[in-house]
């Protein structure tokens, strides 16, 4: 073996200098989404905090709702995403007692595309304390089943809003780049003055078949109590009370509202007709019906058909013994719906358009509180999908009404 | 004009290609020469057979070519250097030296004698020296020597190189029949330059004689190419899927079913298994040994269960260190590089008396090549130690080997390695930094055919998403596993209607595994197995190997401790010298994971915080089964310097192992309050239907046909079908490549420089990703992600500063341009590296 020279280490290490000199580099690695969808979005998020005074205890259910389409009584929009926070984190150590706060924790909602928002919630009431006697409400909420997806009587609802307590529109806005910034600092208050009064109005139709034809059809429904499982609903009767649409003073109508919804043609579930996806927002594709001036605006629509309460016995209910109109509303025990054999698109649904004909199928029947609180028929509690979903069966929960 | 300036080229080339005294693939090379010059000798020409020798041994010294240096020397009369030979045979310590040295003494005697006689001539008054006298005993004992001596050696020469040892003359390193299966001993072979492999059946064998397909890899290939990852030299495996996703992960597989943890192939390490039980996978870049430690790689391309247990099913990929006291005094590696690359190691090898060793440590780090994601986005949250580094680690290792006589050995060795890297998660679990320590520690006694092995592997880490959503919960964790395994292997030959070569072994292995959130409570599972081979050579030239493996695994039989048998059968044919056809068949199993069998695991579902889904293990999994059968040749031109493999193959899986889709939960268990969020639905492992046929095959060529030129050709055929899926829902049919070619060059030159060059290409996939519906995601979707065809270049230039001291080289890797290995992996992106490697 030769021995090293210095000029050969010389030679080394000049040829390694050269090589590192041609050969490093210090750039930060580039960034490259892969195929992978998730890495293919822009999203920011919502930032804040829950701010509950109340004695209530629960988990605390935050809704985020596109502003565009909000969630009843406003409109018919089901929420975008949502997120818990546990009650053991929002009370702490209160959490056994019923000191009303205020408890303050944070919450999130994660990728969140830029838009305009509003955010609901309450408190998934939990009153079956140590010493609570078998008659206590649990907590409920679940959900992935209609019939379990909404407050209930006892529970405290919140929002966020502003200064003066009016719901308040969000925004995640873009910056110049359709980069959307991150919504921090968005408080969502929740109070026991927001106690949620009733249950929601759990009906079941007692006389009217399910067929409609050429001529209007009258349904008489009544409240349904279910407590059996994961459904408690303990309706004591139908609140009823003045609508006033358009905030003049005048009553336009009367609550609960009632919508007649168009199913979609598959009856093995209850999806609604051209919203296949459940989002409460038509879908891209799906059966557009002719108008009735025989026109045809090339989106799915929205069929609904014709419907309202009898204001008779409601009437009768919000006036007083001296004849005076009960503004603040009444529980009656029954209602009858008047449908009428006309089919309209409430794709807009401040401007629903008569369609020329009554598309056949099977329509759902749907009430609507002043709360925003819904029941609906057919629903999971129908035999046939009840025992496959592990909810309690009620015949009269499989009703619908059919245009043959 | 053209032509005549591509015929100065192409001259130009010839004329760098031949110039003086080159190497490329040594065995290879020193094969040639070894051959040319027994020819030469066998035709009386000494002189040039001699030279021919000794060029061969120049190239790669092994202590036969010595014996047979000495021996020319001595049929052509030349005693004294006959004499000069023997004794440098003996000085490598060769175990037939008892056998040796009364011939080396006798030409020491006649050396003295002739001496005596010259010096006699010289003096004419002196008398002229008796003869000695005839019939004495130690004569009668030397000339017996001689004669068996000359007639083993006739034998020896008349046997076909590679296919049997000289009976008595076993010289120095030659394996016996029950040599150190895994290990990193130096086997050389009775038959200079044959390949050598261990894997195949658990001892030293011709890879002529080898049950399966197999492919090595040698310390040179590695050198050469320049390579700094463990995976990126597998790529010249014929069959092999190297798919990286980050410049730390990759996953490998044999023959298809490539996946987001790869997990049917064994990974060993000296036979130590480097398979981590927990998620079924191998973390390449926390394997504590560097590149510079390898003395080979063994790639058994096929079903290894029978020998090797759980998990072999696709094939074993046995790394072989080299042998403590192997190498030299002191070796210094430093290299850096593009993205941040900078490593640096140190290998000492040495000993004392019967003791010898290796030290080892080193240092890497090197960036990704592309991040998922940019820093300080509004929505997502870097989990993981540094969104820029792929790997980085810092390891350490020693081995040592006590002998205290042919035969009986204790070797001690252990290392550790502190690293970081990524890994990329099936389902719905995507790109994955751990971060932590994997160690390990190894004991082996060796009592003449006895062989008993214990080794303990254990990994700490923090392991999790490297990117989570902000504000969603995190899924970042730390996993504790340790594995304990000892293993009493004993070997015999023996005749009966042939001659029989057994291999029996029984093995025991407890693993502990501690993984947070996603097994819950501590896991351990208590495996036991059987295994013996035998290997019968009926008559020439047939030759069966049977297997049989019998492995206890605690969940197989429903939950319950069950059974999982492995069956091998191979008939090798070798009808002409060098030549061996091989018909093989067997099954093989991959093992259910922990994270398969036990996790119970809540994952965020994306933008909803306030809803996760359950995953749950399942106990009751069957292990994933292969059968395969396969038709090999290998064929040998020793004289022209090539080697020959074309396999063809037929593997039939069942029992793939995948999470179901979403399933509903009952009411009453949807809201989950360990994690404050409501259950979407769980979905559980099971074992697929479907049942997936690859059939390929597999061709490949080492050339070294002049001296300084080495070219390793191989191309690989596969289609892969399903009984039940159609083609555009079958995931292994469309993800496994269908063709793949590989070429590599070198060309070494004793005017000290070295160039490499290698290109792997694959051909275009679709890879079929099963994610929720958006809309309902309680549905799954087939998801399809073509992946378009790629190149994969590296090419290196070597220059030899000093003379077997220093050497500077420059790599580029992936010089084929940007390119992804599976769609969700990152764009990999050039790098050029320099190397400077001191041997003082």
């Amino acid at each position: 073996m030769s021995r090293p020279t210095l000029s050969s280490w010389k030679r080394a290490a000049g040829g390694l200098a050269l090589a590192t000199v041609i050969g490093l580099g210090c750039d930060a690695p580039p960034v490259v989404p892969t195929a992978d969808v998730r890495q293919n979005t822009r999203n920011a998020r919502i930032d804040g905090n829950l701010v509950v005074q109340s004695r209530a205890r629960g988990n605390v259910v935050v809704f985020l709702y596109d502003a565009d389409r909000p969630p009843p009584p406003q409109g018919t929009g089901r929420p975008i995403t949502f997120t818990v926070v546990p009650a053991e984190k929002l009370f702490g150590p209160a959490l056994a007692g019923d000191t009303p706060g205020p408890f303050v924790a944070p919450f999130s909602f994660s990728l969140v595309p830029a838009g305009r928002y509003m955010l609901r919630g309450f408190i998934d009431v939990n009153g079956c304390g140590s010493d609570a006697g078998a008659d206590c409400r649990r907590s409920d909420f679940n959900p992935w089943y209609g019939v379990t997806s909404e407050p209930n009587a006892g529970d405290v609802g919140g929002a966020a809003v502003d200064a003066s307590g009016r719901p308040l529109t969000v925004e995640v806005v873009a910056d110049a780049d359709g980069q959307p910034q991150p919504l921090t600092g968005v408080a969502v208050s929740f109070s026991d003055t927001a106690r949620v009064l009733r249950d929601r109005p759990t009906f079941q139709v007692v006389q009217g078949d399910g067929q409609l034809g050429s001529s209007q059809k009258l349904l008489r429904i009544q409240p349904l109590s279910i407590h059996d499982g994961a459904v408690d609903q303990r309706p004591d009767g139908f609140a009823v009370s003045y609508l006033d649409a358009d905030n003049d003073g005048t009553p336009d109508g009367f609550w609960p509202r009632v919508v007649v919804r168009k199913l979609a043609n598959d009856a093995s579930n209850l999806v609604d007709e051209n919203d296949l996806d459940r989002d409460g927002v038509p879908d891209d594709t799906g059966v557009d019906y002719a108008r009735a001036d025989g026109s045809q605006d090339g989106v799915p629509d929205v069929v609904v058909l014709n419907a309202r309460l009898v204001p008779d016995s409601i009437i009768a209910a919000l006036t007083d013994e001296n004849g005076n109109p009960r503004m603040e509303g009444a529980v009656v025990p029954e209602l009858v719906v008047e449908v009428r054999p006309q089919a309209l698109d409430a794709r807009v649904p401040t401007n629903p358009v008569p369609l020329r004909e009554l598309p056949r199928g099977r329509y759902a029947v749907v009430l609507i509180q002043p709360s925003g609180q819904t029941w609906r028929v057919p629903n999971e509690l129908a035999p046939a999908l009840a025992s496959g979903l592990g909810l309690p069966a009620v015949e009269s929960q499989a009703f619908f009404l059919e245009v043959p | 004009m053209k032509t005549l300036t591509a015929l100065k080229r192409a001259g130009l080339l010839a004329m760098c290609l031949c110039a003086g005294e080159a190497l490329a693939d040594a065995r290879l090379e020193a094969r040639r020469h070894f051959r040319s010059g027994m020819s030469l000798i066998a035709q009386k020409q000494y002189d040039a057979g001699i030279a021919e020798l000794e060029a061969a041994y120049a190239i790669k010294p092994h202590p036969n070519v010595l014996f047979n240096i000495a021996r020319a020397y001595q049929d052509s009369g030349r005693s004294k250097e006959a004499l000069e030979v023997y004794q440098r045979y003996l000085a490598s310590n060769p175990p037939d030296a008892a056998s040796v040295m009364p011939l080396v003494a006798a030409l020491e005697e006649k050396r003295k004698a002739e001496e005596a006689q010259a010096a006699a001539a010289q003096d004419p008054s002196s008398l002229p020296m008796p003869p000695p006298p005839a019939g004495t005993q130690s004569q009668q004992q030397l000339s017996a020597l001689l004669e068996r001596l000359e007639k083993a050696i006739e034998r020896a020469e008349a046997m076909p190189v590679g296919s049997a040892t000289i009976p008595g003359l076993t010289p120095t390193g030659v394996a016996s029949a029950n040599a150190d299966d895994t290990a990193g001993g130096v086997d050389l072979g009775a038959v200079p330059y044959e390949e050598r492999v261990v894997t195949a059946s658990r001892r030293a064998q011709s890879s002529l004689d080898a049950p399966n397909a197999t492919t090595v890899i040698t310390a040179e290939d590695i050198r050469l190419s320049g390579a700094t990852s463990l995976p990126e030299l597998l790529r010249r495996v014929p069959g092999a899927d190297v798919m990286a996703l980050g410049v730390g992960s990759a996953n490998v597989s044999l023959r298809g079913f490539n996946q987001r943890i790869a997990n049917k192939v064994l990974v060993l390490v000296d036979g130590r298994t480097e398979y981590q039980d927990f998620l079924g996978l191998t973390i390449w870049s926390s394997i504590p040994i560097g590149l510079e430690e390898i003395e080979r790689i063994e790639v058994i391309r096929g079903p290894g269960s029978a020998l090797y247990g759980a998990n072999a099913m696709l094939g074993v990929v046995n790394i072989i260190t080299r042998a403590p006291g192997t190498g030299p005094r002191a070796q210094f590696n430093v290299t850096g590089g593009t993205g941040n690359t900078a490593a640096g190691s140190f290998v000492s090898h040495g000993g004392s008396g019967a003791m010898r060793y290796r030290a080892a440590a080193g240092y890497s780090q090197t960036d990704k090549w592309s991040r998922d994601y940019a820093s300080g986005l509004p929505d997502v949250t870097l989990r993981g130690p540094d969104p820029d580094l792929g790997a980085r680690g810092a390891r350490a290792s020693l081995s040592a080997v006590y002998t205290f006589a042919e035969g009986r050995q204790v070797g001690l060795s252990g290392g550790v390695n502190r690293f970081t890297t990524e890994i990329y998660p099936p389902g719905l679990l995507r790109n994955y930094f751990i971060d932590g320590v994997n160690a390990f520690a190894k004991g082996d006694v060796e009592l003449g055919p006895l062989k008993l092995k214990t080794f303990w592997n254990h990994i700490s880490s923090d392991a999790g998403p490297q990117y989570e959503a902000t504000g969603q919960r995190s899924l970042v964790t730390s996993l504790s596993s340790n594995l304990f395994n000892a293993e009493l292997l004993f070997a015999r030959d023996f005749e009966l209607a042939g001659t029989h070569q057994l291999n029996i072994g029984v093995e025991g292995r407890i693993k502990r595994v501690d993984w947070g959130d996603y097994l819950g409570p501590l896991r351990e599972q208590v495996h036991a197995a059987f295994f013996v081979q035998d290997e019968w050579r009926i008559v020439e030239p047939l030759a069966l190997v049977a297997s049989y493996r019998v492995d206890r695994h605690p969940l197989l039989n429903l939950g319950s401790p069950g059974l999982a048998h492995s069956p091998r059968i191979s008939a090798l044919f070798k009808p002409f010298e060098n030549h061996a056809f091989r018909a093989s068949a067997a099954s093989a199993f991959r093992e259910p994971t922990f994270l398969e069998s036990y996790t119970q695991l809540t994952v965020p579902v994306p933008g909803i915080n306030g809803v996760s889904t359950l995953t749950t293990g399942n106990q009751q999994l069957r292990p994933e089964r292969l059968t395969a059968f396969e038709l090999g040749w290998r064929g040998e031109s020793p004289e022209l310097g090539i080697d020959l493999d074309v396999a063809v193959y037929q593997n039939t899986v069942r029992d793939l192992i995948g999470l179901s889709g979403v399933s509903r939960l009952p009411p009453g268990q949807s809201y989950d309050p360990g994690t404050g969020s409501y259950l979407l639905g769980s979905s559980s492992f099971q074992n697929e239907d479907a049942i997936y046929t690859a059939r390929g095959a597999e061709a490949g060529v080492t050339l070294a046909p002049v001296d300084g030129l080495g070219l390793k050709l191989s191309a690989s055929l596969q289609d892969v079908t399903s009984d039940r899926e159609s083609a555009a829902e079958c995931g292994p049919c469309n993800q496994a490549p269908q063709f793949r070619l590989y070429g590599g060059l070198t060309y070494r030159s004793r005017a000290d420089l070295e160039f490499g060059v290698d290109a792997a290409y694959t051909s275009a996939s679709t890879w079929i990703e099963r994610e929720p519906a958006a809309a309902d995601p309680t549905r799954i979707d087939l998801v399809s992600n073509p992946l378009r065809a790629y190149t994969v270049v590296n090419a290196r230039v070597g220059y030899m500063a000093v003379k077997d001291t220093v050497t500077v080289a420059l790599v580029g890797s992936h010089l084929g341009g940007a390119h992804s290995q599976h769609p969700f992996g990152n764009r990999i992106e050039r790098r050029v590296y320099a190397t400077l490697t001191v041997t003082p």
